[in-house]
């Protein structure tokens, strides 16, 4: 009996060790290295004799394809106010040169395509996606619209009569649910942000009476040019037939360079202040920040990692903790870094809570603001975002044909070149705790916060 | 405007082209109308590999090859569907939970832990069995939200600030980010957790050769969860909850919801304020132990892994787990509907509007597909009925039942008409329900039914373009039907005529299985 229990015993103990859980700790698994580097852009890239760029990418994981413009000019660009604002209405709504909208619009409705035009202050995306089966119909529609969009009367009293929607609904703010709260909040820190500056420029009604289709026209036929724009095309295409249509159909523009940018002015809060807008509703929304000043190479990659170990948006980070995680005030509380193009961007936090707990919730946001600029970050927090930024959110800008068209596309509009996105993980990398102290005491300016606060009333400053 | 309607717009227009590239485009689009009608024998099929362990955990993988990344997306067929009344949302809780570590991820002196919060438990046990005492002293009990009885009792509050000060112990020796930080720090993105009626699932995407970092944190997770937290963390529902409520039409929607269902937990939202107070660690912990087992539980990878290589790293952290007892599963079944019903909502921060939901079945049932179909050519076709009659009104028609628009179980097919004011709301109502008679008898246009079902394909291959939401699909399809029934879903809408649309319309869109909402501005007469 003996005998037989010793000759159990020690399968028993094999057995128990071959199925215990590994709980190895993630830091001592010897994870590898991972095996991203950043496509090479002439992989991708056809430039046109005329001054055009595009970037083409074969991906057939699906029968669709993306056509995709992106043009250096946007609601800020245009000299005439509102010329923009008609210009994005007549490409939304109008099509071609031509031909009616309505007959537009079928043709997007039997292609069961996915439309859009954004434009942004300084700069505008119009994109197309289909079903390959219609690409032979989709790539000359796109190009003619890029090309001669059907700028007229029509458009013009579209343009102007959404302006005075939109006046009325700022006005009175939205705040149909706590997503749209926070945007209309954020819509209410830039106003405060921009309020005497070229971005904040929106046209009146008045605006459009002495504005004329020429007008619009001439801004389209200035900005919407071959050095001006850049292309991405990406799906389950023939390369080589997507090249030869681009030659074909874009090849005859007329060659110009970019550009050069609106020179904007730079904004600079003295002090801080509150700017309270109260709604009755169950939560109150929080935006917290100042201006960005246009950011050198040298500070991005450092900055980029202040940000992460600050407020990572809604991941681990000191604000999130602060807030969240420790006390319960909040769902959310992350930080925004928006730069823009060739002025004032601006650098925000962000969050919202019910109303009796917004005071304990703004000094836990201004405490981790703080501890940036006094405590030096561990070594713990900086290889978390290092490690985040270069393994992760930067790899995935280059996730599939089309989002790595489309990176490309974008930075070769912005900066001409893609030396940027060639060093971004080296120049992670390379970042120390100290640089992400330097980046704190630069970027964020506790003394001059502006504090746009949506919901109940309350004093946060006292 | 048909086919031929795009070939006339191409050459009037001319676009510019060169002559040699029109001609190419007319041919293509020549081709193109024919091919239309070909492309409805596409195939859906996914390549899809599988395999289920002897724990009964199943794995499914989609390979591909060269690229440098995972998608990694781990399902438990468990929701808030599997909950008990009181303790509504009590799912989407315990998902909150699991956030806050194990043992091993987020303590910085576990044995010292361990203690405190075996004496949490103690306290919280002994906590509601004082709050038992002194609510079942009451003849009353609660009987309305806004009234609460005097459940407190010296030693409840005792309990209380006991509780508060043990967390505050366990604070003190945890490590924040337990989990997330290192998904970050080893480039993952994308991560998040959702709870639906029906399922629990927790996503990530990261770099392919670090796959391995998933399941040593995700088998962590699904046995070792230790609740810390857990008081704060109540706060953060109050304030998801408190944001649904901000929506000017939530009220109303979950009004209809309750409206339809008479059985089904599918209509209930995810937890009410009156229900958060009431979760308790005890009670959390039998949901955990109960449907977080292997044979409960599939893992999904899309990307640059294979499914040899994945079968051995699975096997690694997942297969010391035992097969467990199978955990029991909502069936769903409604009582045959014997009435039509009627909401009345005044309201003058909503549009005036008439809504009209019908009970339909869930995914498994041969019928579901064709619902999809019959959303696409009847949304546009119902715009133009009411646009002709000249009533000024958007028709937004869905399936959505609180967050979520598919199901296993029964829900409904909602057609929402918003419109300018309370006189039309009658107006609107009369012409939709003449129109949907008509419809029980004459076919939809099949040129309409065409562009639905291309609709419906494109805005799938879009779905599959993305290998997260095509992971999402094929997740949710397990924990509904099986994962093996998506393709043929697929298909099923693909092939779906204008004569099956005329038969759901009849069989489904009758009285007794109509309820109708009507939003009115306060004060109007209806």
């Amino acid at each position: 009996m003996i005998v037989k229990y010793l000759l159990v015993l020690p399968a028993l103990m094999f057995s128990s060790l071959a199925i215990a859980q590994d709980l190895t700790h993630p830091t001592k698994m010897d994870l590898p290295e991972s095996g991203f580097s950043r496509p090479d852009p002439s992989d991708y890239q056809i430039s046109l004799d005329n001054g055009l760029t595009a970037y083409i990418a074969r991906a057939d994981q699906v029968p669709l394809v993306t056509l995709s413009a992106f043009i250096r000019a946007g609601k800020v660009s245009d000299e005439k106010e509102g010329s923009a604002e008609v210009l994005l209405d007549a490409l939304l709504y109008g099509g071609p040169e031509g031909q009616s909208p309505e007959g537009f619009k079928d043709v997007i409705r039997l292609m069961a395509a996915d439309f859009s035009v954004e434009m942004h202050d300084e700069w505008t995306e119009i994109s197309l996606n289909i079903p390959k089966e219609d690409l032979d119909i989709a790539l000359p529609i796109f190009s003619a619209l890029i090309r001669s969009p059907a700028v007229t009367d029509a458009a013009l009293a579209n343009a102007s009569g959404k302006t005075e929607a939109e006046i009325g609904a700022v006005e009175a703010l939205s705040l149909s649910s706590a997503t749209f709260a926070l945007a209309d909040a954020v819509e209410r820190f830039y106003e405060v942000l921009y309020a005497d500056h070229p971005y904040g420029r929106r046209p009146t009604v008045e605006d459009f009476s002495n504005l004329t289709v020429d007008d619009v026209k001439d801004f389209h036929e200035k900005f919407f040019v071959p050095g001006n724009m850049t292309l991405a095309i990406a799906g389950d295409i023939n390369e080589a037939e997507v090249r030869a249509n681009v030659r074909d159909l874009f090849g005859d523009m007329r060659a110009t360079r970019a550009l050069p940018p609106r020179q904007m002015p730079t904004i600079e809060f003295e002090k801080a202040a509150q700017h309270t807008f109260p709604v009755k509703k169950l939560q109150s929304w929080l935006v917290i920040g100042h201006e960005l000043p246009v950011v050198p190479l040298e500070d991005q990659a450092a900055l980029d990692v202040m940000n992460y170990i600050l407020a990572a948006e809604h991941l681990h980070a000191r604000m999130l903790t602060n807030t969240r995680v420790l006390y319960g005030y909040t769902n959310d509380a992350s930080g925004f870094l928006e730069d823009r193009w060739f002025g004032p961007g601006s650098y925000t936090f962000r969050s919202y809570s019910r109303p009796e707990v917004i005071r304990p919730l703004y000094e836990e946001m201004m405490s981790a603001i703080g501890s940036m600029q006094t405590e030096e970050v561990t070594a713990e927090e900086l290889f978390i975002a290092k490690g985040a930024l270069r393994d992760g959110t930067f790899p995935i800008r280059y996730l599939d044909g089309y989002s790595t068209a489309r990176d490309f596309a974008i930075e070769w509009l912005r900066y001409g070149n893609h030396s940027r996105s060639a060093s971004y993980t080296h120049r992670v990398g390379a970042v120390t705790a100290k640089d992400v102290s330097d980046m704190a005491n630069k970027y964020m300016r506790t003394r001059s916060m502006q504090i746009v606060l949506v919901g109940e009333p309350a004093n946060l400053l006292e | 405007m048909k086919w031929n309607a795009i070939i006339n717009f191409l050459i009037k227009s001319h676009l510019g082209l060169p002559l040699r590239l029109l001609k190419t485009i007319l041919c293509g689009t020549l081709v193109l109308s024919a091919t239309a009608a070909l492309a409805q024998g596409r195939s859906f099929e996914l390549p899809i590999r599988a395999h289920v362990f002897e724990n009964g955990l199943r794995l499914l993988v989609i390979e591909r090859p060269g690229e440098t990344r995972v998608v990694a997306k781990i399902f438990t067929d468990m929701g808030a569907l599997n909950e008990t009344p009181g303790q509504y949302g009590s799912a989407h809780f315990l998902e909150h939970l699991m956030f806050k570590g194990t043992p091993t991820l987020g303590s910085r002196d576990w044995p010292r832990e361990k203690e405190i919060h075996e004496r949490i438990q103690r306290a919280e046990d002994a906590l509601e069995e004082e709050l038992n005492r002194a609510r079942n002293a009451l003849r009353e009990r609660g009987v309305f939200h806004d009234y609460q009885h005097q459940e407190t009792t010296p030693k409840v509050g005792e309990l209380r600030a006991l509780i508060e000060s043990l967390n505050q112990q366990v604070l003190e020796l945890n490590d924040e980010g337990p989990m997330e930080k290192w998904y970050q720090a080893y480039g993952g993105t994308g991560l998040t957790a959702t709870t639906e009626q029906e399922y629990m699932k927790f996503d990530l995407d990261l770099p392919a050769e670090r796959v391995e970092l998933f399941l040593r944190v995700e088998a962590d997770r699904m046995q070792n969860t230790v609740f810390r937290n857990f008081d704060a963390e109540r706060m953060i529902l109050v304030e998801q909850r408190l944001g649904d409520l901000n929506g000017n039409a939530t009220a109303y929607h979950e009004a209809m919801n309750a409206l339809v269902g008479r059985s089904s937990m599918v209509y209930v939202p995810e937890g009410y304020m009156n229900d958060f107070g009431e979760y308790t660690r005890r009670y959390e912990q039998g949901l955990y132990e109960r449907y977080f087992i292997a044979n409960n539980t599939t893992l999904i990878f899309i990307g640059g892994v294979t499914l040899e290589d994945m079968k051995a790293k699975v096997e690694k952290y997942f297969g010391h787990m035992q097969r467990r007892p199978e955990p029991p599963r909502y069936q769903g079944k409604e009582p045959l509907p014997t009435a039509e019903k009627r909401l009345t909502w005044r309201s003058d921060s909503l549009s005036p509007r008439v809504e009209f939901r019908y009970q339909i079945p869930g995914v498994g049932h041969p019928d579901r597909p064709q619902f999809d179909v019959l959303k696409k050519a009847l949304e546009p076709h119902l715009q133009s009925v009411l646009s002709s009659a000249g009533v000024a009104a958007s028709v937004d028609i869905n399936t959505l039942v609180v967050h979520t628009t598919r199901f296993g179980v029964p829900a409904s097919f909602n057609i929402e008409v918003t419109v300018e004011n309370a006189v039309q709301t009658a107006t609107a109502e009369s012409l939709i329900l003449d129109e949907i008679r008509e419809l029980s008898e004459e076919p939809i246009p099949e040129d309409d039914v065409a562009l639905a079902r291309k609709i419906l394909r494109t805005e799938w291959y879009r779905t599959a373009a993305d290998p997260s939401a095509l992971a999402f699909e094929i997740g949710h399809f397990e924990v509904m039907d099986s994962w093996k029934t998506l393709a043929p879903y697929l298909e099923a809408r693909d092939q779906t005529e204008a004569s099956d649309l005329t038969r759901l319309i009849h069989r489904y869109f009758v009285a007794k299985n109509r309820s109708v909402g009507v939003v009115v501005p306060e004060g109007a007469v209806q």
